[in-house]
């Protein structure tokens, strides 16, 4: 707007223009007073329940973050954005892979936006540099993804519920499964962090126990491993029975695609944690993924009325199959809504609403969801699973279900190798 | 023994890979004196137009021609606009701005366009496939890599030594004033040098795509490793970008098999060696 001009190409006269500009100035000064003194009516808060969510939308687990909110706002829009008598509002931030981005951005959301507590996470290593902060501040935080077994061990908060797995979780079965079915010497293959570390152990306790053997472990770089050729060389040197990997996102692609360039897909069987073939990375793997088997509390043919209904209703939003991760952001939402309604929209005492949480139980996608209350982990049903190619795709179909499984709370399980 | 030759192979590979990325930017800071902070943004472009071209003609030869067409055509383009105003000696501060601010916006357009999924593009059925070496199938796409960095570096060194197009480049870079006052219009000659490197970098990705997936924040990834192989080789030389990619490229992978905590560190650690006792790089120029 030039003062010198008097020509208005927009058809917006300058009166208007000002009179638009001085209502939003005013609207965004009075604000802060609105939301000061509005919610509280007779000490009780009536105002929107503001979730931060802090999830990664840039860098390779973009696509993890994505879905985890499509599969949220879905839920949230079936209940009418309403929960215990308020209507819900959502702050999200990015994360990106970085515990140090993610340390800022909780604090933004926490301190400026005071939400009234925070959901999402998906990188285990950003989970355990925020641990503190929640712990510290009493604020509630809803993880939707992270695996990392010490926040349901010995890094336990009250404030820190989990509504997706721990890393242990799918691995463990997993160990038995192979060790009893496949062979006796395994390789394994994880990327150098948090959610690498809790794979190798868990895997290991139960394989070894079931008369299995570790040949060897190679740790490949985080978050971006590169040339993978080099890895694959390695393998092809050691000649196991079985690989045993867990990738996710980029990684998982990359470490498929090179198994099978390299040969090795059809030589050495290869296995892994649900993750590293899952309806976000099998498009792209392709044939190269045949065969993968992987433990998983979830599949896209599980067969259930709710898992039915979700996929349909992910695929007419998104466009695409729905994911392990969309079905965490789903169960998220819904937990989320049960509790509010539980608490009758009170957020005001966090305690109330931890108290809550343990009896949260309902239908997910993924079967009968409930929390196992001193782990703060939900106790869940793992399937084995394969892909294979069904009418014309691939994906993974159940070949067993292992059976329920509750995280142990300690390291009792675990072996260092 | 038999280990240690296969990684030989792939640290080769890998090599050959990454001298195809690196050329791009050497030529332009090399010819230009331009440092170009969005040349990863054209590799992962050029990829994703390859991927978009295989999807819908399955032909990855000609995805491997129009890919770096396009792009070259849009780096004439941003030259003719924007670039040309930051020509100059003193000037580098603003050109690693504007290329930053391009690399920032091309990767938000790119995911806007294509998504955020991980996309692979399946090698050329003419080159899909193993052979054997020891006790390893070696992927022939990876083995034919090697010749594509050759005859790249031979070809490049051919244009810009033994060309006259390659003597008035170079004539440009060192006066520019007296290669106008021979009446040679240095302003297409250098956009036609950008034009070249940013299509080198839309080739790469082409090339790449097979091997590396494509993905974003793929275009950091490239332009941090390229980076680092064009400092050790020597700002702008070609011979230093060549053998800058020999070097990284047998410490990633080396570093990779032997000691693979350690890969990252090793590569800048090898940077930092080199600098330290070079610090112009390996066959950089003195005072560039």
């Amino acid at each position: 707007m030039s003062d010198k001009k008097t020509v208005q190409p927009t058809g917006l006269s300058r009166r208007e223009f000002l009179r638009a500009a001085g209502i939003a100035a005013g609207a965004v000064a009075a604000a802060p007073l609105l939301s000061a003194c509005g919610p509280f009516v007779g000490g009780r808060a009536t105002g929107p329940v503001k979730i931060g969510i802090l999830l990664p939308y840039s860098d390779i687990y973009a696509v993890l973050g994505e879905s985890i909110t499509a599969a949220m706002e879905m839920y949230f829009e079936e209940v009418g954005n309403e929960a215990g008598g308020r209507k819900i509002e959502l702050i999200k931030e990015d994360t990106e892979i970085k515990p140090d981005v993610a340390q800022q951005k909780a604090r933004k959301l926490v301190e400026q936006d005071e939400v009234d507590l925070v959901a999402g996470i998906v990188s285990s290593g950003v989970l355990l540099a925020l641990r503190d902060y929640f712990d510290a501040n009493k604020k509630l935080l809803i993880c939707a993804n992270a695996g990392a077994n010490p926040i349901s061990r010995d890094r336990k908060t009250p404030y820190i519920w989990r509504t997706s797995f721990s890393n242990w979780q799918p691995n463990w079965p997993t160990g038995k499964w192979a060790a009893e079915n496949v062979g006796k010497r395994a390789f394994i293959s994880v990327p150098d962090y948090a959610a690498g570390e809790n794979t190798i152990t868990a895997f290991a306790h139960s394989f070894v126990n079931a008369g299995g053997e570790v040949i060897g472990v190679q740790r490949t770089p985080f978050p971006n491993m590169g040339d993978p050729a080099p890895f694959m060389a390695e393998i092809a040197d050691a000649n196991p029975d079985l690989v045993y990997a867990f990738y996710s996102g980029g990684a998982a692609v990359t470490f498929v695609k090179a198994y099978a360039d390299f040969g090795l897909a059809g030589k050495i069987p290869l296995l892994s944690s649900g993750f590293m073939v899952e309806e976000d990375v099998l498009p792209a793997q392709g044939e190269a993924a045949l065969g993968v088997r992987s433990g998983l509390h979830w599949a896209l043919l599980l067969d259930n009325e709710t898992n039915k209904r979700f996929r349909k209703a992910y695929k007419e939003r998104t466009g695409r199959e729905p994911n392990v991760f969309a079905v965490q952001g789903y169960d998220t939402a819904r937990v989320i809504v049960e509790m509010l309604n539980k608490v009758e929209g009170d957020t005001s005492n966090v305690d109330k609403m931890i108290e809550v949480l343990p009896d949260i139980q309902f239908d997910s996608p993924r079967g009968p969801f409930k929390f196992d209350a001193k782990s703060q982990n939900p106790s869940q049903h793992i399937y084995l699973r394969e892909v294979r190619e069904v009418d014309g795709e691939l994906h993974n179909v159940i070949i067993e279900d292992m059976g329920e499984i509750t995280d142990p709370g300690d390291n009792s399980k675990d072996l260092q190798v | 023994m038999e280990t240690f030759i296969i990684q030989l192979l792939n640290g080769l590979v890998f090599s050959m890979l990454l001298f195809t990325m690196a050329a791009g930017l050497s030529l332009i800071f090399g010819q230009m004196d331009v440092i170009n902070l969005a040349h990863g943004s054209f590799y992962l472009l050029g990829g994703y137009i390859g991927l978009t071209m295989v999807r819908r003609l399955n032909n990855f030869w000609l995805a491997l021609v129009v890919a770096p067409l396009l792009v070259g055509a849009l780096g004439l383009v941003l030259e003719y606009f924007f670039l040309r105003r930051l020509y100059g000696r003193h000037r580098h501060l603003d050109q690693v701005l504007f290329t930053f601010g391009l690399a920032l916006i091309a990767a938000d357009l790119i995911r806007w366009y294509w998504g955020a999924y991980v996309e692979s593009v399946p090698p050329p059925d003419l080159l899909s496939g193993q052979v054997p070496v020891f006790a390893v199938q070696f992927p022939i796409y990876r083995l034919s890599l090697i010749g594509v960095g050759v005859a790249l570096a031979l070809f490049l060194w051919l244009l810009i030594e033994r060309t006259r197009i390659g003597a008035i480049i170079r004539a440009g870079v060192a006066d520019a004033e007296m290669v106008s006052a021979l009446g040679i219009d240095v302003h297409k000659v250098f956009a036609g040098v950008f034009a070249l490197g940013v299509a080198l970098a839309a080739l790469a990705g082409v090339l790449g795509s097979p091997v590396l997936n494509l993905y974003p924040g793929l275009d950091f990834e490239i332009l941090i490793l390229t980076l680092v192989v064009v400092v050790v080789g020597g700002l702008g030389t070609l011979k230093g970008a060549f053998f800058g990619s020999l070097l990284i490229g047998m410490a990633d992978t080396f570093g990779k098999a032997f000691l693979p905590e350690f890969t990252l560190f090793l590569i800048f650690a090898v940077m930092a060696v080199v600098l330290l006792l070079r610090p112009s790089g390996l066959f950089g120029l003195e005072g560039a």
